[in-house]
């Protein structure tokens, strides 16, 4: 199987984050990580890859600081890498995201794609969808297995409440994998020495910006929530007390 | 696996030896010799998950060694400020007296403000781009030996066995784990840091500290702070001596300014102090509702916390520096001017030589004692001594207060470092501290240095408070790496010799007594012992450890010497971004 692991750079999820100038987003100067659904999503195409044999690739969009995403999923086992690298590659909407990443990898045929859920930070969930739609092949959200089969895949996707929904799906597809489908592994000390053997593969903006349109999306504001208590102390035996809360959360509140 | 170098540590002392080894590996292999080296089998271990971030410094750069390791790095290192103004002040519990001239070896006119941790960073980039590769994630969890001699002449260090990952919290493997490393190395470098835990092993296990000159220490706990402008200068140094501490402890604080809206403010308290129940993060919260400090934050706000101790002994406290297979660079060897409170440009000096002992070794093929001894002459022909011999009495001048300090450090000033009469003694700084019932007077004077700090949330801060700033972060679910060898003593003669100090030691509030209900369906809490008091109520030691932020003041200050710190799985622990 030849396989494709979609994997974005985000924030540290315990970073102090700070509001740039604009308000429009966060300051920069914060440590990276690997959004973890894309962690999961890397582990799972390891183990198809042990499996059934095949390669995988790792794909990422963002700056020269995003490279540090693809140099881990070398050393845990990926085959080789693309980087879409401009700053310009931050800061898009998932539609153009997937967009370049479709131009990305134009003409080489995967089997299967996959990536994490959502992103930590921005949490659209949408890249791995429009990516689907683009490349014109199907898609599965939310998955929490993978067999693969003659016919092509066995996927079991998580619903609300513990349920589940079990589908069959053919190949070529893209999937969003939801964290905990795995356990994890570590990069080993070896891993990360041959990973600077490993070809890695750098695209440039002027490279996709033919596919690229107007972005639909954009933030125009960030802010952190002011604190708005309003606490209201009810004064009187138990059950005038609960009249009141039912008055109260009926007529002020409307919540029932 | 097989390496010629292993550097245990990816700070300035660790960096700076992976950088100059690169260089005179590249000069050599480009002389035309037949025997060409390798940088391949060079490595940095780094615990950290990136470059840096457990690195953390008040921010001072004497730039003395980087300009010899690399000539005109001020062009490219990201550096925040020349030191353009300082003043020295005494503090009272309401007053202020500023010394009339600073100090000379207070005059940093010349030096830079930094974020070591950008700094480091920087630093491991010069590694990478020169071809030797750091490991982060990796910790050093114990040394390999070729034999079991405990005698520095015929011990040999044979590399380190790296950490196991994926272990539970019960010592049990997970589906994902992956033993540790044995990587065998000709040369072994440990820059871990104070108090390497692979240091500590190497300097007991083969006696190397000098009892009557035993490392002693200090724990500096910083913050970073926006404040609006024009308060502090950028450039400009602020140090502080006395409140909120006593004339009985030594330390003090300091303000850099990083720019006309960024400061790093942190103090420093002495290791040696006598009331167990020091609370050396109590003691910078009571710094900050100063008002030499109030009027410089207040309205500001804090953007990120640390804790670190330092060693505080200087040369006389400074361990035997090789031996047969091994070297001890930077903090962990006590490379450290404490008159200047600045220690980066020795260690970055140290790594330095040790590299240029290492590199002959290599060439030599022999890395015994006899040859990295070459290191050791190389420091004691260098100025790391010229700067470290005449200072050598400094801190230990300190031992019996203030005042006193004060005196022996200006005859030491004029006698160039000699006290009158013999060099100091000193025992190491945890006997100092006195048991709860022979607490002297003067105890109302410490209230603002003892017991926890509660903070108003806007200028002072509780613990917890802070560490969620340091950026800690743990895998819970592993073995405890704060070792307690004997938890029944904790419970039983620590509460009523010590009071429990680790509740008051430990900035990050990793140590907790807690009441425990008497039920035995009670679940054991992470690393729990256990014991009826007397009265009846039973109080029991909860260790926190994802709290921790590798400071490792309770490995060097619990009075009984039964913490041991080791390294968590590699990749946890404190994010200090931007510190």
């Amino acid at each position: 199987m030849k396989i494709l692991v979609c994997i974005k750079q985000v924030p540290q999820k315990d970073a102090p984050l700070r509001l740039n100038e604009a308000g429009t987003w966060i300051r920069d100067d914060v440590s990276w990580e690997t959004n973890e659904p894309d962690a999961y999503a890397l582990e799972e195409a390891l183990r198809q890859k042990e499996k059934h044999g095949g390669e995988v690739a790792a794909i990422t969009a963002g700056p020269a600081r995003a490279q540090q995403v693809l140099r881990e999923a070398l050393a845990k086992g990926a085959d080789r890498a693309i980087h879409l690298e401009d700053d310009r590659f931050a800061q898009m909407d998932a539609a153009n995201t997937a967009r370049a990443i479709a131009a990305a990898i134009a003409g080489e045929n995967f089997d299967l794609i996959v990536t994490g859920l959502q992103s930590d930070d921005f949490g659209a969930a949408q890249t791995g969808v429009l990516l689907a739609e683009i490349l014109g092949v199907p898609h599965a959200t939310i998955i929490i297995g993978i067999e693969k089969t003659d016919a092509g895949l066995k996927l079991k996707r998580e619903l609300e409440a513990g349920h589940y929904q079990h589908i069959e799906m053919t190949m070529p597809a893209v999937l969003t994998i939801q964290s905990g489908i795995n356990k994890l592994r570590y990069a080993t000390l070896i891993g990360i020495k041959q990973a600077k053997m490993k070809p890695m593969r750098k695209v440039t903006w002027a490279e996709v910006e033919g596919k690229l349109s107007k972005h639909v999306q954009k933030i125009e504001r960030l802010y952190v929530p002011g604190s708005q208590k309003k606490t209201r102390k009810i004064e009187a035996p138990a059950g005038e007390a609960a009249k009141q809360v039912v008055e109260y959360l009926k007529n002020e509140a409307r919540a029932i | 696996m097989e390496a010629d170098v292993v550097i245990v540590g990816g700070g300035p002392a660790g960096m700076a030896c992976a950088l100059r080894l690169a260089q005179l590996i590249d000069a050599h292999n480009a002389s035309g010799v037949d025997e060409l080296l390798s940088k391949e089998n060079i490595c940095v271990l780094e615990k950290s998950r990136e470059v840096g971030q457990h690195c953390l410094s008040g921010g001072l750069l004497d730039p003395r060694s980087m300009r010899e390791l690399l000539p005109g790095f001020e062009k490219e290192a990201p550096l925040d400020a020349e030191v353009t103004k300082e003043s020295v002040w005494f503090l009272t519990r309401s007053g202020r007296y500023k010394a009339p001239i600073v100090p000379p070896p207070l005059r940093d006119h010349g030096n830079y403000v930094i974020s070591l941790n950008k700094f480091v960073k920087w630093m491991g980039q010069k590694v990478e781009q020169a071809g030797i590769t750091v490991f982060t994630g990796f910790a050093g969890s114990e040394l390999l030996w070729a034999n079991e001699s405990k005698d520095v002449e015929t011990a040999r260090v044979l590399g380190v066995q790296t950490d196991d990952k994926g272990v539970d919290k019960e010592g049990r493997p997970k589906g994902n784990f992956e033993p540790g490393y044995e990587l065998r190395a000709k040369v072994t470098i440990l820059a871990e840091g104070t108090r390497g835990s692979l240091a500590k092993e190497l300097i007991s296990k083969l006696g190397l500290e000098d009892l009557e000159h035993a490392q002693t220490y200090g724990v500096g706990i910083k913050e970073l702070w926006e404040i609006p402008a024009g308060r502090v200068a950028k450039g400009e140094v602020i140090y502080t001596l006395g409140y909120p501490l006593t004339s009985r402890e030594y330390g003090g604080a300091w303000v850099y300014g990083i720019s006309d809206t960024l400061v790093s403010v942190g103090y420093v308290t002495g290791l040696d102090y006598q009331d167990p129940r020091t609370d050396p993060h109590h003691v910078f919260q009571s710094f900050k509702e100063h008002k030499l400090a109030r009027r410089i934050l207040e309205g500001g706000k804090m953007i990120r916390y640390g804790a670190k101790s330092l060693p505080y002994g200087g040369w006389l406290t400074m361990p035997r520096i090789y031996g047969n297979g091994w070297m001890l660079l930077g903090d962990s060897a006590s490379f450290l001017n404490s008159q200047r409170l600045k220690g980066i440009h020795l260690a970055i000096k140290s790594g330095m030589l040790a590299a240029e002992a290492a590199f002959d070794a290599l060439v030599s093929g022999d890395s015994s004692a006899d040859r990295l001894r070459e290191y050791k002459a190389a420091v004691d022909a260098s100025w790391i001594r010229e700067e470290l011999w005449p200072v050598r009495n400094f801190h230990q001048g300190f031992e019996h207060g203030l005042l006193g300090g004060m005196v022996r450090a200006g005859i030491q000033q004029v006698r160039r470092g000699g006290n009158l009469g013999p060099d100091a003694k000193n025992g190491a700084g945890y006997t100092r501290m006195e048991r709860v019932d022979e607490l002297g007077p003067a105890l109302a004077k410490r209230a603002p240095m003892v017991g926890n700090a509660k903070g108003d949330g806007k200028l002072t801060f509780d613990r917890l408070t802070d560490v969620f700033h340091s950026g800690t972060r743990h895998d819970e679910d592993q073995p405890v790496h704060l070792v307690v060898e004997d938890l029944s003593i904790c419970s039983s003669r620590c509460t009523k010799e010590y009071g429990n100090p680790c509740q008051y030691f430990c900035p990050a509030a990793v140590y907790e007594m807690v009441e425990q209900p008497q039920r035995a369906d009670t679940p054991r809490a992470e690393g729990a012992g256990t014991d009826g008091g007397s009265d009846g109520s039973t109080k029991e030691l909860r260790i926190n450890f994802t709290n921790c932020v590798h400071c490792k003041t309770c490995d060097i200050m619990d009075p009984y010497q039964i913490i041991t710190w080791v390294p968590p799985e590699g990749g946890g622990g404190p994010n200090y971004d931007g510190m």
